[in-house]
């Protein structure tokens, strides 16, 4: 399972970052603020093709020594990322796809929130479980 | 030069390399040295990049990055790091071509010398005993030169030696460099450029750390730029004949002993003799001094000729040879052959390669190494094959024309093979910077990126940290830039520098990634990027951007744990601390923590107030502990206003300003707020901590700036004339206090606090008066506290920029002296019962050395209080008992005499009342002079609504001088009363049917029955309450109170928890004043008093409170119908209607009107405290129109919601009202005896009594006919008949009273009623149609008796 995840908004700022307790969080949020460079580049790289028929999954964004990075974003430029254990050979494209999808709901569910300000960080239990859910369980 | 076909190629940028023959033991060439990498080491940290280098900048996306796009840092390490390579056997590249054998012509024989350097190096690369400097070709070119010194030797012999060695060595292989023409002496004033300086500094840094492996080195440089060729070129130099290159025994020549001491090192040492230190100490200064400009050229004519005349022919020939040879052996089919490395094919293959690369021949040296490369991968030479695959990569891309692409797969298997198969990182790395350079110059700067990131490893953080930094630049110099990956991968090169002990390196890397997570809510990375910045920047010595980044992980609204902010907060309270040790704290630096909420500061005007002192307790007014509220600051703005007014006589002043004794952020600061001399302001500073830990704040105290009104602004000056006290108080925000000595500007400007980290374990420490360890962490500095005003919003312009007004809250002027008063109360209750009266003091003081005057007040509930009026306190002696009781009423003891004794006086309203709400407070002599106080009563009503109630009162005072600044000043009191129930009152009137003649001489017309229902509605068990109708009185200006008729004499009024109790007392009007069309109203008051004291109803307590109560009620009732007139008057159809009743009903009202006010004085008995206590307390009731009930509750309003379009109901005649016009009785015998036998019919007279209630003329009609259709008229034997004249028609003048004797018959004995006659009433000059017919009294029986 993903040992983070993140939501990164349309102006490439943090609404949820999410990492497993027993690693550098900082970490982690480097990694994520890295992979932002290949969204972009998959982004502008699509975008020109395909114009609004673009898949929402970018797939693999690049391989590091420990980890893996996924990535998504939504039509309306939210991104996501799942940072995956590089050791964690089990999962497979179709299931961090479902995970995407996961998240992309839950998420739309938080933005429906007549109470949320988009734009301000995700506070939400909801989305907070289902990302709980998703992130390797440690302990 | 010609290839091995005759084909002429063009050598361009030949340079040739010359170094010293160093033999030393050969290393392993797998990884550097240490010594090495200590070089490259110094080399990246004495290259820094310049300040105010212009930089250049990126934008990428909305990105603005500013960095330096040259890495002088990363040339010199490489090309050092090339330089340092050692000579490898697996390639020719840095071994040696030639030798220069160099002898001084001083030598005693320099031919035999000549003769034993030529052995010495034939000995050196034959014989096996040296490995390390390695030479290209076996028969390695040997070049002999003979120095000259031109200020010491004999030019002609050096001549004649020179003729020698070219018969011997032929004119092509030896030269005469004849140089030192200037003498040193002579070398004077004349600037002749160094020309050792550029190279010196670099090979100082080599001597300084030499061990035995320096030098030798053939450097081969591949720039994308230029392409430039370094031909390796070897030279022996045997010590003394190194002269030429070898800059330390430049000097030894110059110098007298040098040159001798030199020359005799020649045999013994071969190296180590030109390397004395003392020459080291000395070359520092000046190399070449003695060298002339020719000297200049003829060294590069000397060089010219070795190349030209030596080094490529004999290249030219080997490459011909080798050339012979490989198509030799390939003819030969490689049949015998064995893996001797020096002399296998491939090996000879390479040889000639590298040969043809030196020359720049690359397509051959291409073709060759492809060659080579094939046969070394299938013998399986990985080091061989991988080095051939490097160079044959190289030269495919520095062939002209490019014939062929890049083959970078080449590069890569070479890499891997370098670092894999073969574990040599320095050559791995050496292949990676020469790829990484090309695939630069290709633009393929992800690929170089990756080649460069893979290269970096743990081994060596200098190497990871350069190459990182340079993947980093390859990032932005992408076509789409990866600002990102550029920021990242520069923190991990800086990460690496800072371990490699580059922290100057490590501290521009940090900065430069900072520039992309700066504001973009990375708070995270950003706060670790802050924090390295502010170390490393403290260990650089610049503590003042130390301090500054280390306020950004502070200020910035950090997600750090509460530990690592601790850590954060005492590495920045360290940080500081040290950088701003200044023993003067004029320029004191500011802080950032902790925020300072500017906009909240509040300034409260004035000394802190006492509440209470013993039992007085002190006013209110405004303290800093209230929130503002804006509609209490509107209801206490509007009772300034009416103050002012008053004072002013009801004018309000065009500039008047109510008075702010509390600034925040929602009053009015637009103006300088008014201070007074010698009376403290106090500040509250509101500070917020956004950390997770608790800061210690000491020392506070306010940074203010004065300027005098009399003396020019000179501040440092009045600093010390002026004493300003400040004090500090902790709390949620922190008061401080000012108190301004003489009058002028006063600004206050910042606060000055120590600021320390605060964990509970200090802090303990700190109590112990362990203050040490304390001290360390404790820093003092400042902030600024600048208020923006509000934002403007009024103009266009304000609403399309942002623009805020001014607040001049911290920008006080100090006043000349004002009085200043202080109000204490006594015995003030907290809890009253409604229209209960209390008796308090009040104690007004002057506490300042102004007298004062002017004293008024003003209060939201005028009717709660009141101190009495002079003119109505009568002068009686007071009862024995009310001083006991300490009542609050004066009473005369009387005893109780029902009936007719009623007390009655006169009095006019305007002994109570006061034309507005304002009172003028009676204090002796209107002032009050310095230190003076004075206490007054102050009688207390208690509110006629139960509940709680918050009663306002503004005290007004001015000073007696005139001129000041400020006119006034007010004082605010706040009181809380909680009313219970008590009594309810209520009363109605009607009118008396008592025939005239049992009111005792009274006129008739005039008797009105009041009567008043007391219910105990006290809702509270404890206390066991018993009230006591004392007495009751009543007010009016027409009608008074006669008599009481019930409760009877002596009967006590006595009303425990919810008991009622009916009175009935009987009223009549007023006689007729002569006055009353005077503006003087009198009231008439009358007392009826049921126990044996009589309280004197129009006298203080009661007669101001009865007026009190009337001004209130009144001016209700004027708010409450004129909101009713208002909707009604639109519909205009009613108003012909209105108009034509308008004069009925005025009169009818008039004739109902009864305008007399019920004054009920209660005692209550209550147990409190097992002590009794009698509560005194009166209620009112004001009866308007008889027949209306009235009560003392006035209901609690139910404003029921109405459409306002509804049409107001067709005005009806009061028909109700217009009945009682006239009020009718009839006098008669009760019982009559009358014989029947004698006489069948009874004639009895009886009076009919027609009072004319109104003040109007009213036509009477009276009909004494029966009714014809009445149902009673059936039993025409049970009735009578009225004789003589049956019907009148009168006119009743205004409340005349009107006998009518009338006859009635009766024809039997019985019973009957009397009460027939019916009587129409109309005011006079109105229409037939406003007849009606007068309500009948209740039946008049009569008794007719047979006798």
């Amino acid at each position: 399972m993903a040992v983070c995840i993140a939501v990164i908004a349309k102006e490439n700022y943090p609404l949820y970052i999410r990492s497993v307790p027993t690693q550098n969080e900082l970490k982690f949020h480097y990694t994520v603020h890295t992979s932002l460079d290949v969204v972009e580049e998959k982004i502008s790289a699509v975008g020109k093709s395909l114009g609004d028929q673009r898949e929402l999954y970018l797939g693999l964004l690049y391989p590091t020594e420990d980890y893996k990075v996924y990535g998504y974003v939504t039509n309306s430029k939210v991104k996501f990322v799942i940072v995956v254990d590089s050791s964690n050979t089990s999962l497979r494209d179709n299931e961090i796809r479902s995970m995407f999808r996961k998240l992309h709901n839950s998420f739309t569910d938080v933005m429906c929130n007549p109470f949320h300000n988009p734009g301000d960080q995700i506070q939400s239990k909801a989305f907070d479980g289902i990302v709980s859910g998703m992130m390797v369980q440690t302990g | 030069m010609r290839d091995p076909n005759n084909q002429v190629q063009v050598v361009k940028n030949l340079r040739i390399f010359v170094n010293n023959v160093v033999t030393s033991p050969n290393r392993p060439p797998t990884a550097l040295s240490h010594a090495q990498s200590k070089i490259l080491n110094e080399v990246v940290l004495s290259c820094q990049p310049q300040e105010g280098v212009v930089n250049n900048v990126v934008t990428a996306g909305d990105y603005d990055l500013n960095f330096s796009a040259t890495t002088p840092w990363f040339e010199t390490y490489r090309e050092n790091f090339l330089q340092s390579m050692p000579a490898s056997d697996h390639e020719f590249l840095n071994h040696y071509l030639a030798c220069l054998l160099v002898v001084s012509s001083t030598e005693a024989v320099p031919v035999e010398q000549f003769l034993k350097l030529s052995q010495e190096q034939h000995r050196i690369q034959h014989s096996g005993e040296y490995t390390n400097p390695k030479w290209f070709i076996p028969n390695t070119l040997k070049y002999y030169v003979l120095l000259h010194d031109m200020s010491e030797g004999d030019e002609q012999r050096a001549d004649a030696v020179y003729e020698d060695m070219k018969q011997r060595y032929g004119s092509q292989g030896c030269y005469l460099l004849k140089m030192n023409t200037r003498s040193f002496s002579a070398e004077g004033d004349e600037q002749i450029p160094d020309p050792w300086s550029q190279y010196l500094q670099r090979n100082i840094l080599h001597t300084q750390v030499r061990t035995a492996d320096t030098l030798g080195d053939v450097t081969h440089t591949v720039n994308s730029s230029a392409v430039e060729n370094n031909i390796s070129a070897a030279e022996v130099d045997n010590g003394v004949s190194g002269s030429l290159e070898s800059h330390p025994l430049q000097l030894d020549i110059t110098s007298s002993s040098g040159s001798l001491h030199t020359l005799g090192a020649v045999k013994t040492e071969l190296k180590k003799g030109a390397r004395d230190p003392e020459s080291l100490a000395g070359g520092a200064g000046s190399h070449g001094a003695c060298l002339t400009l020719n000297d200049h050229d003829h060294i590069r004519q000397f060089i010219q000729e070795f190349t030209f005349r030596g080094l490529l022919p004999h290249i030219e020939k080997n490459i011909r040879q080798l050339n012979d040879q490989v198509v030799h052996d390939s003819n030969l089919e490689m049949a015998v052959y064995t893996m001797n490395s020096k002399h296998s094919p491939e090996l000879q293959i390479r040889k000639m390669a590298d040969l043809c690369f030196l020359v720049q021949h690359y397509e051959l040296a291409y073709s060759c190494y492809h060659t080579a490369k094939k046969d070394f991968l299938s013998d399986q030479a990985m080091l061989y094959a991988a080095g051939a695959l490097e160079m044959a990569a190289v030269s495919a891309f520095l062939q002209a024309g490019a014939p062929r692409p890049y083959p970078a797969h080449y590069m890569d298997t070479a890499i891997q093979t370098y670092r894999d198969v073969c574990k040599n990182m320095v050559l791995a790395e050496r292949c990676v910077l020469l790829n990484a350079e090309i695939l630069k110059s290709q633009g393929k700067y992800s690929d170089a990126a990756t080649l460069l990131i893979k290269m970096t490893s743990e081994d060596s953080d200098l190497r990871s940290a350069l190459l990182l930094e340079q993947a980093a630049h390859c990032f932005i110099n992408m076509r789409n830039p990866m600002v990102r990956k550029f920021a990242f991968h520069m923190i991990l090169a800086g990460h690496r520098f800072s371990k490699a002990g580059q922290r100057r390196h490590a501290l521009r890397c940090y900065c430069q990634a900072m520039q992309v997570y700066k504001e973009r809510s990375w708070s995270l990375a950003e706060d670790h990027i802050n924090f390295t910045i502010g170390r490393q920047s403290f260990t650089l010595r610049q503590p003042e951007k130390a301090v500054i980044a280390f306020r950004q992980i502070l200020t910035n609204d950090s997600r750090q744990t509460a530990t690592q902010q601790s850590a954060f907060l005492r590495e920045y309270l360290y940080v500081y601390k040290v950088t701003t040790f200044t023993p003067d704290g004029l320029s004191l630096p500011q802080l950032p923590l902790p925020c300072i909420h500017c906009s909240a500061t509040r300034v409260y005007f004035g000394h802190e107030r006492r509440l209470a002192e013993g039992e007085k307790q002190a006013a209110t007014h405004v303290s800093l502990d209230q929130e503002y509220d804006q509609d209490s600051a509107d209801m206490w703005c509007h009772l300034e206003e009416q103050l002012v007014a008053a004072a002013n006589r009801g004018i309000v002043p065009v500039n008047f300003q109510p008075t702010q004794c509390c600034l925040n952020s929602q009053t009015d600061n637009q103006r300088h707020p008014l201070a007074v001399v010698e009376e403290p302001i106090i500040v509250e500073v509101t500070f917020r901590n956004p950390l997770k830990v608790s800061l210690a704040l000491s020392n506070l105290s306010l940074l203010w700036r004065f300027t005098a009104d009399d003396a020019p602004p000179s501040k440092e000056k009045m600093t010390n004339e002026l004493a300003i006290t400040n004090e500090e108080i902790l709390a949620l925000g922190a008061r401080l206090r000012l108190l301004p000595h003489r009058t002028g500007q006063l600004n206050v400007v910042g606060v000055v606090y120590n600021l320390a980290a605060s964990s509970s374990g200090e802090m303990a420490a700190n109590t112990e008066g362990n203050a040490h360890t304390f001290d360390v962490m404790v820093v003092h500095g400042k902030q600024d506290l600048m208020i923006q005003g509000p934002r403007l919003n009024q103009t266009k312009e304000d609403k399309m920029t942002v623009r805020h007004g001014h607040d001049q809250r911290l920008n006080f002027i100090v006043t000349s002296p004002m009085p200043l008063m202080e109000i204490f109360f006594l015995q003030f209750p907290t809890a009253l019962l409604c229209g209960e009266i209390r008796k308090a003091y009040v104690e007004f003081c002057n506490v300042s050395s102004v007298a004062l005057c002017g004293l008024r007040v003003v209060s939201t509930h005028p009717d709660f209080f009141s101190f009495g009026s002079q003119a109505t306190t009568p002068l009686t002696p007071v009862s024995p008992t009310s001083a006991e009781n300490n009542s609050a009423y004066k009473t005369l003891a009387t005893p109780p005499q029902s009936g007719s004794a009623a007390f009655e006086m006169l009095v006019s309203a305007e002994d109570f009342s006061q034309p507005s709400g304002v009172i003028d407070i009676p204090i002796d002599g209107s002032t009050l002079q310095p230190g003076e106080s004075t206490q007054l009563p102050l009688w207390l009503r208690g509110p006629d609504q139960e509940g709680v109630h918050e009663i306002n009162f503004l005290f007004y005072y001015e000073s007696t001088g005139k001129g000041n600044k400020i006119s006034h000043r007010v004082l605010r009191h706040t009181v809380f009363i909680c009313a219970s129930r008590s009594l309810s009152v209520q009363a109605s009137a009607c009118r008396s049917c008592v025939p005239p003649h049992h009111s005792l001489g009274d006129k008739g017309g005039g008797g009105t029955l009041i009567f008043i229902d007391v219910e105990n509605i006290n809702m509270s068990e404890a206390g066991m309450r018993e009230f006591h109708i004392v007495q009751v009185s009543s007010s009016s200006q027409h009608w008074r109170l006669h008599k009481c008729i019930n409760p009877a004499k002596d009967k006590d009024c006595k009303l425990t928890s919810r008991e009622r109790a009916k009175l009935c007392f009987r009223a009549t009007r007023c006689k007729p004043q002569k006055a009353t069309s005077d503006a003087i109203k009198k009231y008439t008051f009358t007392d009826l008093n049921l126990g044996n004291e009589r309280i004197i109803s129009s006298s203080t307590p009661c007669g101001d409170f009865f007026f009190r109560g009337c001004q209130t009620s009144e001016s209700q009732r004027l708010d409450a119908p004129s909101s009713r007139t208002s909707c009604s008057s639109k519909s205009q159809s009613c108003v012909s209607t209105e108009d034509r009743s308008s004069d009925i009903t005025n009169i009818v009202r008039k004739c109902n009107e009864l305008d007399l006010n019920i004054i009920v004085i209660w005692k209550a008995y209550v147990v409190e405290d097992n002590k009794q206590l009698i509560l005194e307390g009166q209620l009112h009731v004001a009866l308007q129109t008889i027949g209306k009930e009235a009560s003392s509750l006035t209901p609690r309003e139910m404003v029921l919601l109405k459409f306002k379009s509804q049409l107001p109901p067709p005005v009806i005649l009061p028909s109700a009202e217009l009945s009682q016009l006239v009020k009718t009785s009839l006098h008669y015998p009760e019982t009559y005896t009358h014989p029947f036998v004698q006489d069948s019919l009874c004639v009895v007279p009886v009076t009919l009594t027609l009072s004319n209630c109104s003040l109007a003329q009213v036509d009477v009609i009276i009909d004494l006919r029966h009714k014809g259709t009445s149902p009673e008229t059936l039993e025409v034997h049970s009735s009578f008949t009225w004789v003589g004249q049956t019907q009148y028609k009168l006119q009743l003048k205004p409340q005349e009273v009107l006998c009518l004797t009338l006859q009635a018959c009766f024809l039997q004995a019985g019973v009957y009623n009397l009460n027939t006659p019916r009587v129409f009433a109309k005011p006079a000059e109105q229409g037939a149609m406003c007849e009606t017919s007068q309500q009948t009294a209740s039946p008049s029986l009569i008794f007719i008796n047979n006798a």
